[in-house]
């Protein structure tokens, strides 16, 4: 444990028997700093401290992050191993467990092929953790069954960031430059709720002068304020961003310099947008032609503008356009590769930049080096230790696995740090495909939902028993410390996959005691890649706070602006994209009239498993609930409070209706944090982006029905008790294929 | 102490951190003391959040009859004293802003005290030093009134005038309510 404690020069409340500890919060992208408050004699957790000295958040934190130190010593955590016998849950030593997972997981391998036994990981982990799942699966299973949950995050913004840029690294620029810049545009991202923290460095620079335009069918908080909010129709992103690519070439706001002389394909793109003239743009997207007008201007005339998206434009079918067309937007101006002016992704996931860079993406190895690149598999194998021989082929992606479990290619999973029982699209196909899985191991600090399908649960330490390093959606490696010693019998995840691969005969591979070992393996594995942590060390993270990749040698500064001479593509120029406008899978029509998004409220994050057990965030935030217009509302007689059932083509839900003329008459939208009967997924359309896999999860078809005012509402239980059988299977008709309208097209 | 708080209300996000984070001040058995409330949600999500005002002449200790709410030398209006309450509940009828709340198990009233154990330091309270957007602030006199002054400098630039319906989004440069 590291005594690096409070900056000297920063006045922060100790209290007499307390010290702090320095750290970030577990949950988005942001990775506030804070400190976590530690009784000295006890150990035991006391609360929260900001971090006032943090560039990124400067001691703010929103309710997440001031609540985050609850779950430590949450009375929920899972402190055992358990084993599920006869359909309950007993509990087990670790040696049992594992007794158990080395019979089932050998038994499956001899009979089905290696690739029978799969892994599905998640990006709430550190980069040690992270990089370890892909040579976990790869080396000590030898599967070609690996993918992750960042599949339902950041994979459209990686793929229209290696398309467009060449590297993909979520942000061009550092936050702490946001103060100066003169225009934000931010599409699909609702910041106020979502990043919280950034709102501060965005009202900065508005107390200045500077715009905001704001593209969301949703009027979100920082709509309210922007000066242009383009209410789009979910799904049309494209079509927004064509328009206003036409819209910044018919009126000259190309920086014709910097375009001919750092991106390829301009006429092409200046060609490919010529019929998105601001009537179609309006008519395809419903925005007033005056906004996108407004829109154009300002950002055409600004000097300095960030592009800011999220996963608003990359959950859809069209992922990767949206956000190409939208990188395009910053190139045509000139804007990437300078002071105050960029572009960025806002990163959902505590890592969900670090985690999808080393290898637990089913094509990918670490330090972001190809899978299919032979000098990359021969490089990583030998830092392995392994024969390029060895090295397992690339798999499939994150929703795709559940169909490889229908077909049954996979019969076993090991599941990480991710509940996709609630955050996969088409929730009744994902059930249905745990419960055809032969064996299925969870690791997880809650009981949450995927676990219930476990045949054996693991229980790891959560984020503050642990040490390591995560990477923030600027692209900033930060240190995540130690608070206590891990509760009960749980273990760090990096553990446990030891513990496995000892047991598969693989234990000369893994030989760690301690997550710096894994880090100083790790930054070897990432050098000479795109993304090349092998400069950084954890004394420069303490030192300089945070380094920002990629960083060669320990004497490279880290690259806080990206793209300053080059693109990260073999010429070092940007591509421009050529782009044909498709509609979402999915769109109202006379049956199903309403269209759907979904989203997150501030109170919770991804899959709730740990925000709904804290108390402050479960009081104000206790179900989900359907976001209608009045106008919309009206014409099935709701009020706010009403029940409704919302159905669409894969299932339906009763929630109640909240009325609010902050959204589009034609849209609907729910927040997915809950599970089972309450999950939004259920009906959402695992329509996937061909290039990214991306489910779309911004945009279907609904059609709602008003209920009686006594129907019950659902509320799951969070825990299921030890001993007592699992209570919840679900009884669908399941729907197997990907929706597109007019022609049904089999996911595969 | 010559730090005052500055909200802005146009700034806040309703993310209720401010909330969760005066359960957190060490002095406030993890129950929060101000409050959050959406204007009007069907119109829009424009939230404001509430704080004592730290009165000159405070209203809540005016009231009360048992002398229990005590003003410290900085002006920092505190709850209500354990031994003193007698549990009336005046103070929470008499304050306009609806902050002294009353916990019936331990029949007393609490309120906001602007962080006392970290303000008295000239350590931000809980709520001004987790809101992500700057709602609540706390800031030297000084820099108060030089965003004061900034903001009617930002309508000239930008030409906005007041006018009879919104000239409450205008703020005067000196409103009154503070001086030196
Ligand atoms: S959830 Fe995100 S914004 Fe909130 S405190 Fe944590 S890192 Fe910061
Ligand atoms: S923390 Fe700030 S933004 Fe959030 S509700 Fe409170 S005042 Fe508003
Ligand atoms: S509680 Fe109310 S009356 Fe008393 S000082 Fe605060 S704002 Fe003024």
């Amino acid at each position: 444990m590291s005594d690096f404690l409070t900056s000297p020069e920063v006045q922060n409340l100790i209290k007499p028997g307390e010290k702090l500890i320095t750290t970030h919060c577990c949950y988005c992208g942001m990775q506030c700093g804070m400190h976590i408050r530690v009784d000295e004699k006890t150990g035991a957790v006391k609360g929260v401290e900001p971090r006032y000295d943090f560039p990124v958040n400067k001691g703010k934190l929103c309710p997440k992050g001031v609540t985050a130190y609850q779950t430590i010593e949450h009375p929920d955590r899972i402190l055992t191993p358990l084993i599920k016998r006869n359909g309950k849950f007993e509990q087990a030593t670790w040696e049992e467990a594992l007794d158990v997972i080395e019979e089932n997981f050998k038994r499956i391998q001899r009979e089905h092929g290696k690739d029978a036994v799969s892994v599905f990981g998640g990006v709430s982990m550190t980069n040690e953790k992270c990089y370890l799942v892909g040579k976990y699966a790869r080396v000590a299973l030898g599967t070609r069954f690996i993918d992750y949950n960042g599949r339902f995050c950041m994979s459209s913004a990686a793929g229209g960031f290696l398309k467009t840029l060449g590297i993909d690294r979520g942000a061009t620029l550092p936050w702490t430059e946001f103060e100066h810049v003169d225009t934000f545009f931010v599409a699909g991202s609702n910041i106020a709720e979502c990043h919280p923290t950034t709102t501060q460095h965005i009202w900065k620079a508005k107390d200045k002068g500077a715009k905001i335009i704001v593209a969301d069918p949703r009027e979100i908080p920082m709509a309210r304020v922007a000066d242009v909010h383009l209410d789009l129709k979910p799904g049309t992103d494209a079509a927004l961003a064509m328009g206003l690519l036409n819209f910044l070439v018919e009126h000259d706001y190309v920086d014709q310099a910097y375009v001919d002389e750092r991106c390829d394909n301009y006429e092409e793109l200046k060609a490919s947008v010529r019929d998105w003239s601001l009537e179609r743009t309006s008519e395809v997207t419903g925005v007033a032609i005056e906004k996108i007008e407004k829109a154009g201007h300002i950002y055409g005339k600004s000097p300095r503008s960030v592009m800011l998206f999220a996963r608003g434009v990359e959950q859809q079918s069209k992922g990767v356009d949206n956000v190409s067309l939208y990188t395009s937007m910053a190139l045509l101006r000139g804007m990437i590769g300078k002071f105050a002016s960029g572009v960025a992704t806002m990163t959902g996931q505590g890592n969900g930049q670090g985690g999808r860079e080393h290898g637990q993406k089913a094509d990918l190895l670490p330090g972001y080096r190809k899978l299919t690149d032979p000098k990359a598999v021969e490089y990583v194998s030998g830092v392995w230790g392994i024969d390029p021989s060895e090295m397992p082929k690339p798999g499939v992606s994150a929703f795709e696995m559940f169909d490889e479990i229908q077909a049954g290619t996979i019969r076993a999973m090991h599941l990480m740090c991710s509940n996709p029982a609630v955050s996969a699209p088409n929730l009744p196909y994902v059930w249905d495909s745990f419960n055809k899985l032969d064996f299925f191991v969870v690791s997880d600090f809650f009981m949450s939902e995927s676990c219930e399908f476990a045949d054996v649960v693991l229980p790891a330490c959560s984020w503050a028993e642990d040490e390591g390093t995560t990477t923030n959606l600027e692209g900033r490696v930060i240190r995540i410390r130690k608070v206590r010693e891990p509760l009960g019998e749980s273990l760090p995840d990096w553990e446990i996959m030891k513990r496995i691969a000892e047991r598969m005969g693989r234990g000369q591979y893994f030989p760690y005691e301690t997550p710096l070992e894994i880090w100083e393996e790790f930054r070897i594995a990432t050098k000479g890649g795109p993304a090349d942590y092998s400069g950084i060390t954890w004394d420069r993270i303490d030192n300089e706070y945070g380094v920002f990749w990629p960083c060669p040698s320990e004497d490279h500064p880290g690259t806080p602006t990206m793209f300053k001479e080059r693109f990260g593509t073999a010429n070092g120029k940007a591509n421009l994209p050529v782009v044909t406008y498709r509609p979402a899978g999915e769109y109202a029509n006379e049956e199903y009239p309403v269209t759907l998004t979904t989203g997150r409220v501030v109170f919770h994050y991804l899959t709730g498993n740990q925000t709904r057990r804290i108390d402050f965030l479960s009081t104000m935030s206790k179900l989900p609930f359907v976001e209608i217009h009045p106008e919309l509302a009206s014409s099935y007689g709701l009020q706010t409070g009403d029940k409704v059932e919302l159905k669409t083509r894969r299932g339906s839900m009763i929630v109640e209706a909240r009325l609010t003329k902050a959204i589009r008459k034609d849209t609907v939208f729910v927040p997915y944090h809950w599970g089972k009967e309450l999950a939004i997924n259920q009906l959402t359309n695992p329509c996937l982006d061909p290039m990214s896999r991306m489910p779309e999860f911004k945009v279907c078809a609904v059609k709602m029905k008003k209920l009686p005012a006594n129907t019950p509402l659902h509320v799951n239980p969070l825990t299921v008790p030890l001993g007592s059988s699992v209570p919840f299977m679900a009884d669908h008709a399941i729907a197997t294929s990907c929706h597109i309208m007019d022609e049904e097209v089999p996911t595969k | 102490m010559n730090k005052v708080m500055y909200l802005e209300f146009e700034r806040c996000i309703g993310c209720r951190a401010c909330q969760a984070a005066c359960r957190e001040c060490g002095d406030h058995d993890g129950l929060e003391r101000n409050y959050v409330d959406y204007i009007d949600f069907s119109e829009s999500r424009q939230t404001f959040p509430m704080i004592c005002m730290q009165c000159k002449n405070p209203a809540c200790a005016q009231v009360c009859p048992a002398n229990a709410i005590q003003i410290t030398p900085e002006g920092v209006v505190l709850s209500a004293s354990e031994e003193k309450c007698i549990g009336c509940r005046n103070c929470t009828f008499a304050c306009p802003f609806g902050i002294p709340k009353f916990d019936f198990e331990k029949n007393k009233m609490y309120k906001c005290d602007m962080c006392y154990d970290r303000s008295k330091h000239d350590i931000a309270p809980m709520c001004a030093s987790v809101c992500p957007s700057d709602a609540i602030r706390f800031i030297d006199h000084d820099e108060m009134m030089q965003l004061r002054r900034q903001r009617v400098q930002m309508n000239m630039i930008e030409g906005k005038k007041p006018s009879q319906d919104d000239k409450w989004n205008y703020v005067p440069e000196f409103f009154g309510v503070y001086s030196d």
